[in-house]
């Protein structure tokens, strides 16, 4: 099917009956009802994270994905409380709007490379965190709070997505949407990876002037791959702000921009499925060191730091030593 | 006008050795130390302990984080970036090891030291007011001075020693200067405490004016990476040049914008982000990254 | 014979049992409480002097044997959670807190991170007090955050009515951090100045909240020569380089803030400069403090090593909670009963001299009894301590 192995079509299997079945059981039987909300954060983070990890496979450091996410947020605050517009419909538009102004961005600064690019985007998030605070259409420094929960979608009398004010509980809903988003986006970098724009890719963060000599048309594909990685920053904080209901200026800041591209260098930058891991493992890792009070950060730390020091190459180099699957 | 220029050059020269030290580091290894900031309170920290609280000279103080600071700068390199370095597929990876230290130490500087904001007595008294045109404090003037000297003291030091001239090989080309018989791994190690001690020799120098409070360490970080990148990553001079421009933009920024308040910030930001899209390399810096 | 052997065994049976029932009694069914707020990082300062206040105070209670709710003697137990001041761990924060069964929370620290938890909050049943000043946060349809401190829209007109009848100011400028939390508070500090007949000479320099030289900052300020120079939601690092700097430039006016200080940084930062720093606090200057407040004080040192001034504003939220349980014990599970006796309750406050009371207000700003009545004690610095100017009530 679709040229995957059985092995990998397994895989897949068993990963979507693990987070679709097995962690709502998992949560219902131990009754730790607060890790849906944890796990939707580690979902929606890794949609983020996802966009990072596209830009290092063209060979960019991004630390700007922050600046999206916040973008995405405001976008759809803005279109879900001024103009009306149902939260279903922002979300993409959040998406959208986000590509559009890494269009805009990046045509510029993607001729910049390493930590020259790094720190341009670092740079960014700033900008937009000012921004927000300086225009009245983001309500400045007050943000944009008291936003509505996602209404219910539906055609001809069929629901399609139920009315989430009128639910018991929220909380699997959003996990489920954030499941659903996630495994899409995963999905889309996947197919992308290993499709010829993949190829393309793969050539361009070796060499880029040598892609370039043999007829790589690399700026083209560098803005695609800048918008695709905003799109996915622009959808992960829309729906944060959704859940949160509010969005301020330092909804996403500097730290957040950080995070995203730790996820990608703690998962592994060589694996699809890395920037998922590393996600998981740094925002899942903090909740669940909670216990140890005052020590928490200094054990966190300690952590990575081992972690990477005896796993330079992220998460996934345990097991697989090269290649780009699961 | 006379204020901006004493402002700017006053900013500029403190900001200059911040740069400095994170500059020398990238040069030597291609690390992009997030951690400089926590390095920077360190010192800032280890000065206190000694001058402000058990009573030391200043100048004894000062010397003590650039000991603390050299002995940790060669740690951490020789134990944790040396290996990750030699380990990881790509260089960037030390991103992460340099990330998950700056939390290590703001841990750790938080156990040792205390929330609270820290300061110590003025080691000099007096303003310097000249017609209300130019007013600077002396301690200020003092500070600047020494972070000038040191500026020289350090330039002095990379042209003129052996070790200086092996740092420039060693950041001009690895491998070549492995082969003209640098001793790369013992260089780079002493290059990193250098760059951690500079770190030190700051922290210590600005606890006498701004005090310290382990806040400051990742916006000190971001604002060294963005005067290392007006100037070029990885070159001296241009860490230098790079401090003094955002020295001045800062106090030239905010004598003519400060009504329009909230954006003032957002314009030097942005005029960056235009300067970097049309001079990719910063001001000297090699045209990679 | 053979009786009085049996009587004495029952006795020690008798006795037995009663020693096991007292020991037993030792182990108090325990009370939890919550803290989310930021305890790592650049404003660790705000939030760990908010935890270490309530950690003193359950430890104090715990070793007088308990907090009598009802029937039953509770230990207090805290539960804290770091939120690291990014609202999404603060939900996070909050779910916690909901799954350890907790309904009452202090916290959180900072304005995004309290309008953040709201939903969490709400649909679990939880009151919070959060020291954030949005009044959507307070005003219905919210209906579960209680304001922990005086609002900077309550003090700030205090101040400035004083400070213009007693000092005679009649030009103000305002300084804040370029950040939300400040920017409104200035907002708010602008708007209670404009209507108490001031002028206000400046209104719009802000800065970076990573500044660390504040010369360039205030050197426009101090151009249009204000009587009062107002720095708006300053956090306490900041506030000793504001006033050095202002100093160092020439000013001669007051210079106030609403936000609380302390004394012993203001002392390292600025010294002598600080002479005259307006700011508000709690009862813990000597002429207001009790003997309950002085012991509260001792034991905190004890405990942590040194005491944070800042702290004054923050013993009052466990407090609030505890005694309106005891007020209402069915609030222990039950929330919509701890809101309903918040609209009559009232107890004697412990912490200060004198009759104040503990009492739920906020009427006249948010429509709804949600902010805990703290005694608005403004004080002055002076040699390294702080004296206290007035005291005022809100209603």
């Amino acid at each position: 099917m679709f040229g995957f192995t059985s092995k990998q079509l397994s895989g897949v299997a068993i990963f979507l009956f693990a987070i679709f079945i097995g962690v709502p059981l998992l949560i219902g039987l131990t009754g730790r009802w607060d890790f849906y909300f944890t796990l939707t954060s580690v979902a929606l983070l890794a949609i983020a994270s996802a966009g990072v990890w596209l830009t290092f496979y063209i060979g960019r450091i991004n630390i700007g994905q922050g600046a999206f996410a916040l973008i995405g947020a405001y976008v759809s605050a803005i279109l879900v409380v001024k103009v009306g517009w149902s939260f279903w419909i922002s979300l993409p538009a959040a998406g959208l709007f986000a590509a559009l102004v890494a269009v805009l961005i990046g045509l510029p600064i993607l001729r910049l490379r390493g930590v020259y690019f790094a720190m341009i985007t670092l740079v960014l998030t700033q900008v937009v965190t000012l921004t927000a605070l300086a225009l009245p259409i983001t309500n400045g420094a007050k943000g944009i709070s008291n936003i509505p929960l996602p209404s219910g979608v539906s055609i001809f009398g069929i629901p399609l997505l139920p009315d989430f004010a009128g639910m018991e509980n929220t909380k699997l809903a959003f996990y489920y949407t954030a499941c659903i988003l996630m495994i899409i986006t995963y999905a889309t970098l996947y197919r992308l990876v290993n499709s010829r724009l993949g190829h393309l890719c793969r050539s361009m963060q070796q060499n880029e002037e040598l892609a370039s000599s043999i007829g790589v048309n690399i700026s083209y594909i560098r803005i695609v791959i800048f918008a695709i990685s905003s799109f996915f920053g622009g959808i992960g904080g829309a729906m944060f702000g959704s859940i949160a209901q509010s969005v301020y200026p330092s909804s996403f800041q500097v730290a957040d921009s950080v995070n995203f591209m730790l996820n990608c260098f703690l998962g592994g930058l060589g694996f699809v499925f890395g920037p998922m891991l590393g996600t998981l493992v740094l925002y899942f890792g903090w909740d669940l060191l909670f216990e140890f009070g005052k020590y928490q950060m200094l054990i966190y730390s300690t952590v990575l730091i081992l972690i990477i020091r005896f796993l330079p190459n992220g998460l996934l180099s345990i097991r697989f030593g090269k290649g780009g699957d699961k | 006008m006379e204020q901006i220029l004493a402002n700017g050059v006053y900013l500029g020269s403190q900001y200059a050795m911040i740069a400095l030290g994170l500059t020398l580091i990238f040069a030597l290894m291609n690390v992009l130390n997030f951690a400089h900031g926590q390095m920077y309170v360190i010192g800032g920290f280890v000065t206190y302990t000694f001058y402000g609280q058990w009573g030391v000279p200043f100048i004894l103080a000062l010397v003590m984080s650039c000991v603390t600071l050299a002995i940790l700068g060669a740690l951490i390199e020789r134990f944790l970036f040396a290996p990750v370095i030699k380990g990881s597929a790509r260089e960037e990876s030390t991103m992460l090891l340099a990330a998950g230290i700056a939390f290590f130490l703001d841990a750790v500087i938080l156990l040792f030291f205390g929330e609270k904001q820290r300061g110590v007595p003025k080691i000099v008294d007096g303003v310097f007011n000249y017609d209300f045109r130019l007013i600077m404090p002396y301690d200020r003037i003092l500070i600047c001075v020494l972070a000038i000297l040191s500026i020289v003291a350090f330039i002095g030091l990379m042209q003129y020693t052996k070790t200086g001239r092996a740092l420039r090989a060693l950041a001009q080309d690895r491998t070549a200067a492995q082969l003209m018989g640098v001793n790369v791994d013992r260089y780079s190690m002493i290059g990193f405490a250098l760059g951690a001690m500079l770190a030190g020799l700051v922290g210590g120098l600005l606890v006498t004016i701004t005090g310290v409070n382990l806040g400051m360490g990742g916006p000190t970080s971001i604002k060294a990476f963005m005067m290392v990148m007006i100037g070029g990553a990885g070159v001296i001079s241009g860490a230098i040049w790079g401090g003094i421009i955002l020295g001045f933009m800062e106090a030239i920024g905010l004598a003519l914008l400060y009504q329009y308040g909230d954006i003032t910030y957002l314009l030097i930001f942005v005029s960056l982000m235009i300067f970097l899209a049309i001079r990719p390399q910063g001001l000297m810096g090699k045209p990679w990254g | 014979m053979q009786r009085r052997t049996l009587m004495k065994a029952a006795l020690t049976a008798v006795s037995l049992i009663a020693l096991q029932a007292t020991s037993a009694l030792a182990e108090n069914p325990v009370l939890k409480i919550g803290f989310v707020g930021v305890t790592s990082g650049p404003a660790a300062s705000w939030g760990i002097s908010n935890q270490r206040s309530m950690e003193t105070r359950a430890a104090w209670i715990n070793e007088t044997g308990g907090y009598e709710i009802g029937d039953t003697t509770y230990d207090i137990e805290i539960v804290s959670f770091d939120d690291q001041k990014d609202p999404k761990r603060a939900i996070a924060g909050m779910e916690k807190m909901a799954q350890e069964g907790i309904h009452y929370v202090v916290g959180p620290n900072v304005d995004d991170g309290a309008a953040a938890v709201r939903p969490v909050a709400e649909s679990n049943g939880i009151m919070y007090f959060p020291y954030a000043f949005p009044k959507s946060l307070y005003e219905a349809p919210a209906s579960n955050a209680v304001l922990g401190m005086v609002a900077n829209y309550q003090s700030g007109p205090a101040i400035y009515k004083y400070l213009m009848e007693e000092k005679g100011v009649k030009t103000v400028a305002f300084i804040a951090a370029n950040e939300s939390d400040p920017l409104s508070q200035r907002d708010g500090g602008v708007a209670a100045a404009t209507a108490l007949g001031l002028e206000v000479v400046s209104d719009n320099v802000t800065y970076q909240v990573d500044t660390t030289d504040f010369t360039p900052v205030l050197t426009p300020v101090m151009r249009s020569r204000p009587d009062l120079l107002v720095l708006s939601g300053v956090s306490p690092a900041n506030a000793p380089q504001l006033i050095r700097s202002a100093r160092e430039l020439g000013f001669q006016g007051v210079i106030s803030t609403e936000t609380a200080q302390d004394s012993g940084v203001l002392t390292e930062g600025a010294g002598d400069l600080a002479n005259g720093f307006i700011s508000v606090g709690g009862a813990s200057t000597p002429e207001l403090a009790s003997p309950m407040m002085n012991e509260f004080v001792d034991r905190y040192t004890k405990m942590f090593g040194e005491y944070n001034d800042e702290s004054n504003t923050k013993v009052y939220a466990l407090e609030y909670i505890l005694e309106t349980l005891k007020a209402d014990p069915t609030a222990l599970t039950d929330v919509d009963a701890f809101q309903a006796t918040m609209d009559t309750f009232e107890a004697p406050n412990p912490y200060m001299n004198g009759d104040a009371t503990l009492r739920y207000v906020g009427m006249s700003s948010f429509g709804q009894k949600r902010q805990v009545a703290v005694p608005l004690v403004v004080n002055v610095y002076q040699d390294g301590k702080f004296e206290t100017l007035f005291v005022a009530e809100v209603d």
